[in-house]
């Protein structure tokens, strides 16, 4: 579900709950307003009774006849309140009591009237009159008292009723948010993830179930981001291996350009002094056609590696001939510019699993930049393996005398598209060495000093005996 | 006449021993180096007629061997050869005075004519 779906949802499930709970108060409160009017009516029987019974001891006590006419009227209204609130006065009170009620009224009102006719009263009849008029009291008090406990009640329900409301919308809340929410950090969790390696130059994609919401489609466009990087960066990565076909190129033509010369004198002379050359001479000149058209042949095979897109392939390799091998790659580079090679490499090193191909490419980038960063003649590139001091990884530095970078760079040299060579370099040299090498699970390194060269360590898990 | 005397520097020892053979059977003295360093130090030693050098080498430049030459003995006849040949390369190594230019593969016959050639506008004074 869509998150703008999911909020309109909610929003609508909370409008209808605020909906729910104003119906419940608004019943409530018209059943308390109710009551109150109730309550209200009743209290004026109450006073009605109350003044009658103040008319019938008076009555008692003067022996007024004018007293039995209030008697009267206040019956009348008593009757009349009665009949009017009948309906009310049954639910509160139940059929049976009014009904005793009214029984009563009657009692009360036959009694006057008893009174009135005879003119004179008996003690039994004060009596019976004091006793009916009590009970007359007594229940309209108790009327009052029954609607006021009904009152009560009625507050207190509808206070817990609210408190129990506002519970459950804060436990709905909290879990709706909290599931709302937590789904949608995991996802911009994951996105995070994916976007720093991006950043890093590691064009990962977003794995796992992609959500069905706006996140997921942020997904979505990431990993074909991401995939579209990923090509581009093959491209460029082609491209700059072209590129370093050109910078190769004078190498090469120097590197071949040597071996064909070397036939062709030593061909030239077998011609023209065959006659005076011993059988023996004949034989070396022979096999120095044939080593040369050797070395030319280890030429065109060097560049045909390098230039050819290579599938992953891991193999136990042994780091000191992958250091002498990669050197040769690029040795012709270094004739050109009379910079000096300096192998210096521990004799026993453990193998290493690793694509050979991939670290000869990072071994490629490294003395490349080793010799541009050396513009002037007379220095030189050290290579050099040692085991590390634990022993469970074996380590490769790349040491040139050069320029050195300076601090400000040093943290950014393994950025993609980062490059001290302007227009030169692609800047993809040393990230790509960066990815390869932290595919390997190695670490690669960096520390310069400006003026004095920079040295790069990588460092490679050993491949222990046990683990084959 | 005594026979002249000739110099090879390339870092390529088959360079080296193809133009000494080729030469040493046309009656020259040729001496063969791999490195420009022990050359120059052995011209101070010795009189030669022509220097044969390479362009691109490892300590030194074939440029230098040229300059170092011509600064100090401007009469030996310098012919510069190489496998890294550009036009560029070319210019400044007549700009510095190199006698010729050859580019690998180098033909001997053409090496030997162009010796010869170089000899006969200085007469031998060995």
């Amino acid at each position: 579900m869509k998150l703008v779906h999911k909020i309109i949802l909610g929003n609508v499930l909370a409008i209808m709950f605020i909906a729910v709970v104003y119906a419940f108060s608004y019943q409530k409160l018209d059943l308390l307003l109710n009551k109150l009017n109730f309550v209200e009516i009743a209290e004026g029987l109450n006073a009605n009774l109350l003044k009658m019974r103040l008319s019938e001891k008076n009555y008692f006590l003067y022996k007024d006849k004018s007293d039995l006419p209030l008697i009267h009227e206040d019956l009348n209204k008593s009757a009349q309140a009665i009949d009017d609130e009948r309906e009310n006065l049954k639910r509160a009170i139940g059929k049976e009591k009014l009904a005793q009620l009214e029984s009563n009224l009657k009692k009360y009102e036959q009694e006057v009237a008893a009174l009135e006719k005879s003119g004179e009263f008996t003690k039994e009849m004060a009596e019976s009159l004091r006793e009916t008029g009590r009970q007359l009291r007594e229940q309209s008090a108790s009327l009052i008292q029954l609607e006021r406990e009904a009152v009560n009640r009625i507050i207190v329900a509808s206070r817990r009723a609210l408190f129990s409301f506002f519970c459950f919308v804060l436990a709905i809340a909290a879990t709706t948010s909290y599931l709302f929410f937590s789904k949608m950090f995991r996802s911009l969790r994951r996105i995070e993830k994916v976007a720093t390696a991006i950043s890093k130059g590691n064009f990962n994609k977003i794995g796992g179930k992609i959500p069905n919401d706006e996140l997921g489609s942020v997904m979505t466009a990431i990993n074909s981001m991401s995939e579209e990087l990923g090509s581009r960066l093959e491209q460029l990565i082609q491209s700059r291996k072209l590129a370093s076909m050109g910078v190769l190129t004078a190498g090469v033509a120097h590197e071949l350009g040597n071996p064909l010369n070397n036939i062709s004198m030593v061909a030239q002379n077998y011609l023209a002094l065959y006659d005076d050359l011993s059988p023996e001479d004949r034989l070396d000149y022979m096999q120095t056609v044939l080593d040369q058209t050797e070395r030319i042949r280890r030429v065109v095979q060097n560049l045909l590696d390098f230039s050819k897109p290579k599938k992953t392939d891991f193999q136990m390799v042994d780091m000191n001939q992958l250091a002498k091998e990669s050197l040769k790659l690029v040795q012709n580079m270094f004739d050109v510019t009379c910079i000096e090679s300096k192998l210096e490499l521990e004799p026993t090193l453990p193998p290493v699993f690793i694509d050979r191909h991939k670290i000869e490419e990072v071994f490629v980038n490294l003395l490349t930049n080793a010799v541009h960063a050396m513009s002037t003649c007379g220095g030189a590139v050290y290579i050099r393996t040692r085991l590390e001091e634990k022993g469970d990884s074996v380590v490769i530095e790349v040491e040139d005398t050069g320029e050195g970078i300076s601090a400000e760079f040093l943290p950014h040299i393994f950025d993609p598209f980062f490059s001290t060579k302007g227009t030169e370099g692609t800047g993809l040299g040393l990230s790509i060495s960066y990815g390869i090498i932290k595919n390997h699970n190695g670490k690669i390194d960096v520390k310069s000093q400006i003026g004095k060269g920079t040295t790069f360590t990588i460092q490679l898990p050993a491949h222990r005996q046990e683990e084959i | 006449m005594a026979a002249y005397r000739i110099m090879v520097i390339d870092d390529e020892n088959i360079v080296g021993k193809m133009i000494k053979t080729a030469f040493e059977h046309d009656g020259y003295i040729v001496e063969t180096f791999l490195n420009p360093k022990p050359a120059l130090a052995r011209l101070k030693e010795e009189k030669f007629h022509v220097v044969i050098t390479d362009l691109k080498m490892k300590d030194m430049d074939g440029m230098g061997v040229l300059k170092t030459i011509k600064d100090e003995s401007p009469e030996i006849k310098v012919i510069m050869i190489t496998a890294f040949a550009s036009l560029d390369a070319a210019v400044e190594a007549f700009r510095r005075n190199a006698n010729d230019f050859f580019a690998k593969p180098v033909k001997i016959s053409d090496l030997k004519a162009c010796v010869q050639r170089l000899l006969h506008e200085t007469p031998s004074q060995g």
